[in-house]
């Protein structure tokens, strides 16, 4: 039994002394687990978010009664500056400095509009004020509209003329209600139902970590179970095993577990990250998941197998392992959601082991409606690992051809 | 001359047997375009979702009508009651769901859309502010218009995500152009003896970039192609600047890769160092989300890579984002310099016989 963990051992010491190894398990899931959490996690919530607006002011000169334009700019102003301390205010506001032309600052601002240096420019043009004053006296009259230029080829700019219109119906509802042309008390209550889940939105942090988990053991099986097998045996370092007692199952079982323990070790590093850094709340203590975990890290592991008994030489398995890579991972739902694609890519998605995988641990941990059945979801990781297991046995080359 | 003839020869006939290499050149940009244009082409895109409808029966529905006929070209979709309506948005037959009950407004939302949901939120607090004042009687004081100032007309997120991919391509190609290949003739020792012929360093390295320059140009333009053929993506390429930052981008991601040939030894090291620089750089450089989704240590970490710089040249070049001119022509000819700075340099150290 000693050799055996005394391979396990070695696998593990090998993978995390080898650089490039250490890379790809560990450093990238988690740099991949860091920046998702930081960018999609962040998307909405103030102070978390920060945009560059411009708003360029032309009726500042003119007769405005109740001073409406200057309303505008003072609560832009207000959302230029952070809402808590320490952090980022929603919008960096760009005004034209004192004595500079209008007009030119509008052009230089478009053009930063253009050219992706600001989100969204608002202008207030001149007579707005008194139109706002007027459409108070007569909801007949048609109104001065306010200016929001955007870039429809930008999500930002999209997102950043969003918020901003939503800002200025919160300021029109303001006008409205002083002017008693709406009544606050009598307004509709709008009320947010989850479903599919608890009594609140899945957090996005959540949502991604057993997505992230699995994918530090899909490339652990990809990538490092080929690349130990065919680069040891390549470089004849697997027939220096088979003149000691080790015999092909015991290296077997040694590989495995340590391969095993490689994922636990991946697994622990990304929960605590996970759950410390991010917020997450999910719970992998119990049987479901972590039966999936260990279905994941298994099915994996074959799926090396597979890629190992198929290439002829190590650099062969490595390329197979980068072709397979990224449309296996992003063709299962673990990134983006797969809804809406054509049947050809649906195949791959049925196929795709990753899928059920993925899918069966976000339902296991309440963060996903379930899209398999579960003896798919079972079935088709289970016929997976058959197929690499019947495959790797008969054509495997546990030995470089002389 | 002769030399540089000969070595063109050999590099084209290399290329054109190598199917791991022609794979990673043409249907690897293929496989990505296909694989997230399906996927990313309508994130974001709420024109296109669709919205469940409940109202109770002998509840006025009028101002909701007029309110939902306002909103857009989103489908709406009518439900029988509200179990089936919750059922529907659990199920994902619809994106999310409304229902009114002449007294309240109530949003469904499947609690697991957690890319999704914000942008649908935001559509319901629109049609909730709307709806309240159409009940009121009240007319917006402030009406808004809202102006597009983008000369090509926006089909979409995916049409900024594919210059991105493109200038990836570029990248990745680039970085592994030189490293997998010079770091390969090292392993096969067909370096050591080429080096011993009067072949010039600096002929081998320009053959290589000249053939991988031409094939990869080649690559761009049939993904580009598949861009607008497949998924109906307009662009305003202009060739000329297509053309020279492709092939100054070239060199000089070539230039970075001849940096990592000479710090690797074999040739899947280099590989696997050239893909972890470039796997990196794409989740860092704006391509898949906007930089100002990033916190601002992350954006400014985004303004200082090459990747970044390259996908705006990109965009600029296939007409989806303005840039100034004197700013494009700035990144173009850095690259340029980078691979004159480099390639002479490094053609001295890295293209001579392996270590013994």
């Amino acid at each position: 039994m000693n050799d055996v963990f005394l391979l396990a051992r070695t696998y593990v010491a090998t993978a995390i002394r080898e650089r490039v190894t250490l890379f790809w398990f560990l450093i990238f899931p988690v740099f991949l687990l860091v920046v998702l959490a930081l960018i999609f996690g962040r998307v909405g919530q103030e102070g978390e978010i920060n945009f560059d607006v411009a708003l360029v002011n032309q009726d500042a000169g003119s007769s405005d009664p109740v001073g409406f334009a200057a309303m505008v700019v003072d609560v832009f102003d207000g959302l230029a500056k952070p809402q808590v301390e320490r952090q980022e205010p929603l919008f960096t506001l760009h005004r034209a400095d004192q004595g500079e032309d209008p007009a030119e600052f509008l052009d230089h601002e478009l053009t930063s509009l253009r050219r992706g240096r600001r989100a969204a420019v608002i202008v207030i043009p001149e007579g707005f004020g008194s139109s706002v004053f007027g459409q108070m006296a007569s909801s007949e009259s048609e109104g001065t509209p306010l200016i929001v230029y955007m870039s429809g080829t930008s999500v930002a700019s999209e997102m950043a003329a969003e918020i901003v219109g939503q800002v200025l119906s919160g300021i029109d509802r303001e006008i409205l209600v002083r002017a008693g042309r709406f009544d606050p008390a009598d307004a509709v209550t709008a009320e947010t139902v989850w479903l599919g889940g608890g009594d609140d939105e899945t957090l996005y942090v959540d949502f991604l970590l057993p997505g992230m988990i699995l994918m530090g053991f899909f490339v652990n099986g990809l990538f490092g179970v080929p690349g130990a097998i065919l680069f040891n045996r390549d470089r004849r370092i697997l027939r220096r095993y088979w003149v000691t007692p080790v015999s092909v199952p015991r290296y077997l079982a040694g590989f495995s577990l340590g391969h095993l323990a490689l994922c636990g070790i991946q697994f622990v590093f990304l929960f605590l990250l996970g759950r410390y850094a991010f917020g997450a709340t999910v719970s992998f203590a119990q049987p479901a998941a972590l039966l999936t975990l260990i279905l994941g890290a298994v099915t994996f592991m074959a799926f090396g197998f597979l890629i190992a008994a198929l290439a002829r030489t190590a650099n062969a398995g490595m390329a197979t392992a980068n072709i397979l890579n990224m449309p296996m991972m992003f063709l299962s739902g673990m990134f983006f959601p797969i809804t809406g694609l054509p049947a050809f890519l649906k195949a791959i998605v049925y196929v795709n082991p990753v899928s059920y995988l993925v899918n069966g641990l976000r339902v296991s941990l309440g963060v996903e409606s379930a899209a398999f059945s579960p003896a798919l979801a079972i079935g088709v990781p289970l016929g997976w690992i058959a197929l690499s297991a019947l495959v790797a046995s008969r054509k495997l080359k546990w030995d470089v051809e002389r | 001359m002769k030399a540089l003839r000969a070595l063109l020869m050999s590099e084209s006939r290399i290329l054109l047997r190598d199917r791991m290499a022609f794979f990673f050149t043409f249907a690897f940009p293929l496989l990505f375009i296909l694989v997230f244009g399906f996927l990313m082409g309508d994130i974001g895109n709420v024109s296109e979702s669709a919205m469940g409808i409940f109202v109770e029966s002998g509840v006025d529905r009028t101002h909701l009508d007029e309110t939902l006929a306002a909103a857009g070209s989103m489908a709406i979709e009518p439900f029988e009651s509200a179990e089936a309506l919750e059922a529907a948005v659990v199920d994902r037959e619809v994106d999310f769901g409304l229902a009114w009950n002449g007294e309240a407004l109530r949003f469904f939302y499947d609690a697991n859309r957690v890319q999704e949901n914000f942008a649908f939120q935001q559509v319901a607090q629109g049609l909730t502010t709307d709806f309240d004042l159409r009940r009121q009687g009240a007319m917006p004081s402030i009406t808004v218009e809202p102006v597009d100032v983008g000369d090509v007309a926006s089909t979409g997120w995916f049409q900024l995500v594919l210059p991105g991919i493109l200038a990836f391509s570029v990248l990745s190609s680039g970085l592994f152009a030189v490293s997998g290949h010079l770091t390969a003739m090292k392993e096969r020792k067909v370096l050591d003896r080429m080096v011993v012929t009067p072949m010039p360093p600096v002929a081998l390295l320009i053959a290589i970039v000249i053939v991988r320059l031409i094939i990869g140009y080649i690559s761009t333009l049939i993904t580009l192609g598949v861009g607008v053929l497949v998924f109906g993506l307009k662009y305003d390429v202009s060739w000329l600047r297509f053309t020279v930052f492709i092939a100054c981008a070239t060199v000089g991601t070539m230039g970075f890769g001849t940096i990592i040939a000479l710090v690797v030894r074999r040739p899947s090291s280099a590989s696997n160092l050239a893909n972890a620089i470039a796997m990196v750089m794409l989740f860092l450089a704006g391509i898949y989300f906007p930089i100002e989704f990033m916190p601002a240590f992350l954006r400014a970490i985004s303004r200082g890579l090459p990747l970044t710089h390259m996908a705006n040249a990109m965009r600029y070049a296939t007409g989806v984002m303005d840039m100034a001119e004197i700013e494009f022509w700035a990144i173009t000819f850095s690259f340029l310099g980078i691979a004159i700075l480099l390639f002479p340099v490094l053609a001295r150290y890295a293209v001579r016989p392996s270590r013994q």
